[in-house]
């Protein structure tokens, strides 16, 4: 058996010398190195950007969308749309793994999701089972790679496999909020009503305890009262968070002039940098998940008011995330209720 | 009786209303009057941020009539020097002429200080009288003319033992080194990308200060001349010249170079596109990226990450960290041969 690079390079055709996620072509045969883990797929869940660009260039028409993403994987031997250059996650059953793979539990015949992008991951496309136009999952016949560096999730047998889904989707937001917050600390989640919002809230007021405040800025009245209804926050601000003055004094009413010691970005529109940086704390920290993040806003942003915090951008991966974010799952009956009854 | 003014200076926002200065299209640049929080320079020089300094140097076909137009012509329409292509700004050099009420006694400063301020040029009120001297070659222009610093404001005296144009240079990229002592400990492995250039310079002395003899300092450098430069300043255990926006072939140079543990704390200072994932791929998965590079794409890095299960911490440079321009000054009072080639180089 060969042996294999970790992050996958020994699959990369061309161009030579990149990593698979840019690379134009992967080499997707079904004969693993030592380090890699065979799946034998079951669903392909495809990024909604991409899913929605290939549905408008085939209108809508699901025979036009077999044959185009039958192409796109004949082509370059990965789901990565050439357009949008995003991917997805897959679900599937383990059919081989190699020796030097590191995860030793893992066993064949587990069904497990990956959780790292279809965009770098080697893809064997046999036949489209199952495709509607209306969803983004496709039921496939296929074989896929997964690298030593790949990151996945054993699919638990007590959740729906739709629900469970949808979480392991923003797995890393919930497990950054619980090694970031401690108990007394005040924190505010911007955006904090959608889907990462909700477990960022929960994690949030976990790990405050009783003397700490959880504060949330969301746009939506909808969403704010299921953040009161569900008691996931001290305190909700109702306001746009693209209005850094206005978010400034409503934060700092409640919290003093200080502000916050953590502040959550999960806004997913742009120039919400600044409110950050001044509903935060000197010294404090901002964790910036929105994918709208302007690097140069913020650098500038803190440089510009002479404020010394820490901006980290988004990973969202974290060891131990998934089981973190399906736990939160286990914990609280009323999100499970509401995330079946928004995502599955 | 002087008018109370906010802390970051919205009370002289003209437009948009409800807006920071920095974003502000027009402010007030009435130095008459200040409020009770301002502080008021006579500003002597003002050193143009290097994009936007370019760009009105092209703009103007390299005329220098033609330059100090253009800035009159920002300044009439701002109340301040901020570029509008680039959106940038700069810095400036000037003496301490009046000190709001609510400030005086309260800070460091006396009225007749040197001080140079480290806030953007982009946020700063401006008042041009008449434009004196113009430095193409290190973006400087001397002018007559007046600025006012808000009460969030920072900014650096000029120490008297130091040409002035040597510490307007090592400021102008303070924050770097600075985070490099805050972020560096005993034993660590670090790896400078960039290493060459100023703010590299200053990062390589700083980790090897912190990293100690048992730590590691490694640099990566791009052109023929600036990796002799890092190598006889002496301040890294290693220097390779490589393109940092080749991902693999720099980590297995740095495989090599650690025995595989890789970087600890990897600091980028390059200002080129396409350099995250090299960041991200040359430092342990538990380890720490600060990207300084204005050139970092947020969603790269952030999905470059995860899509490697790389867990790794990455931190948005702050140009601003507490003790900044001490820690930065400190670095050329206590390197005799750093002094040398900034003052070749930048003064």
């Amino acid at each position: 058996m060969k042996h294999g690079c970790r992050y996958g390079t020994h699959r990369v055709i061309e161009p030579a010398g990149t990593l698979p996620q840019p690379a134009l072509k992967l080499d997707n045969s079904t004969e693993i190195f030592d380090n890699e883990v065979l799946i034998d797929v079951i669903t392909l869940n495809i990024d909604s950007a991409s899913y929605t660009q290939i549905k408008n260039a085939c209108g809508a028409d699901p025979e036009r969308m077999r044959s185009m993403i039958s192409s796109i994987v004949r082509e370059r031997g990965k789901m990565q749309n050439p357009v949008t250059g995003s991917g997805g996650m897959l679900i599937g059953k383990v059919m081989a793994i190699g020796p030097d793979f590191p995860d030793k539990k893992l066993k064949v015949g587990d069904k497990i999701a990956t959780l790292v992008s279809l965009s770098l991951t080697p893809l064997n496309l046999k036949r489209i089972i199952h495709l509607d136009p209306e969803s983004d999952q496709v039921d496939v016949e296929a074989q896929a790679i997964l690298f030593e560096s790949g990151i996945f999730s054993v699919l638990p047998e007590d959740l729906p496999e739709k629900l469970a889904l949808a979480v392991l989707d923003v797995a890393g937001a919930p497990a950054q909020v619980d090694r970031l917050v401690q108990e007394g600390d005040t924190v505010c989640i911007l955006g904090g009503g959608g889907k990462s919002g909700v477990l960022c809230c929960y994690q949030a007021m976990k790990n405050v305890g009783p003397y700490g405040k959880v504060i949330v800025v969301e746009y939506a009245e909808q969403n704010a009262a299921r953040i009161r209804d569900l008691g996931l926050a001290t305190h909700v601000i109702v306001a746009d968070a693209t209005q850094v003055m206005d978010v400034y004094n409503k934060v700092t009413e409640i919290t003093g002039p200080r502000g916050c010691d953590v502040t959550i970005n999960n806004v997913n529109v742009p120039d919400t940098e600044m409110t950050s940086i001044l509903i935060t704390k000197g010294q404090g920290l901002i964790y910036f998940f929105s994918m709208a993040t302007s690097f140069t806003k913020a650098a500038l942003g803190a440089e510009g008011i002479g404020k010394d915090l820490k901006l980290i951008v988004g990973n969202g991966y974290a060891k131990g995330h998934a089981d973190l974010s399906l736990n939160i799952l286990r914990e609280s009956r009323e999100i499970r209720e509401l995330f079946e009854k928004l995502y599955v | 009786m002087q008018k109370k003014g906010n802390k970051y200076g919205t009370h002289r926002v003209i437009e948009p209303i409800g807006v920071l200065p920095q974003p502000a299209n027009r402010i007030d640049n009435n130095m008459d009057e200040i409020y009770d929080n301002e502080i008021l320079i006579d500003v002597q020089t003002l050193n143009i941020d290097s994009a936007s300094f370019t760009q009105i140097e092209e703009q103007a076909a390299g005329d220098k009539a033609k330059i100090a137009e253009i800035m009159l012509d920002i300044v009439a329409k701002q109340g301040k020097h901020r570029n509008p292509v680039t959106g940038s700004g700069g810095m400036l050099l000037g003496t301490v002429e009046k000190i709001g009420d609510a400030l005086k006694g309260k800070i460091e400063l006396k009225e007749g200080d040197k001080i140079a301020t480290l806030v953007s040029l982009s946020l700063t009120p401006l008042r041009i009288d008449k434009i004196k001297d113009i430095r193409p070659d290190i973006d400087q222009v001397d002018i007559d003319g007046k600025a006012i610093l808000f009460e969030s404001g920072i900014y650096a005296k000029i120490p008297a033992d130091m040409p002035e144009g040597l510490v307007l240079s090592a400021l102008d990229v303070a924050g770097a080194p600075a985070q490099t002592a805050k972020l560096v400990k005993p034993g660590d492995t670090v790896l400078i990308i960039g290493a060459g250039g100023k703010s590299g310079m200053l990062c390589c002395y700083e980790a090897k200060k912190r990293a100690g003899v048992t730590g590691k300092v490694i640099g990566l450098t791009h052109s023929e001349k600036s990796t002799k430069r890092l190598e006889e300043l002496g301040f890294c255990d290693y220097v390779f010249a490589a393109d940092a926006t080749k991902p693999v072939q720099i980590m297995e140079k740095m495989e090599a170079l650690t025995n595989g543990e890789m970087a600890d704390i990897t600091i980028n200072n390059v200002n080129i596109p396409d350099t995250e994932m090299t960041s991200i791929l040359a430092t342990k998965d538990t380890g720490i990226v600060y990207f300084f590079s204005m050139a970092t794409s947020f969603t790269k890095a952030a999905l470059g990450a995860e899509g490697v299960g790389s867990d790794v911490t990455m931190i948005v440079g702050n140009g601003y960290t507490k003790g900044h321009a001490e820690i930065t000054l400190q670095i050329l009072k206590e390197s005799e041969v750093l002094r040398q080639v900034f003052t070749e180089l930048y003064a």
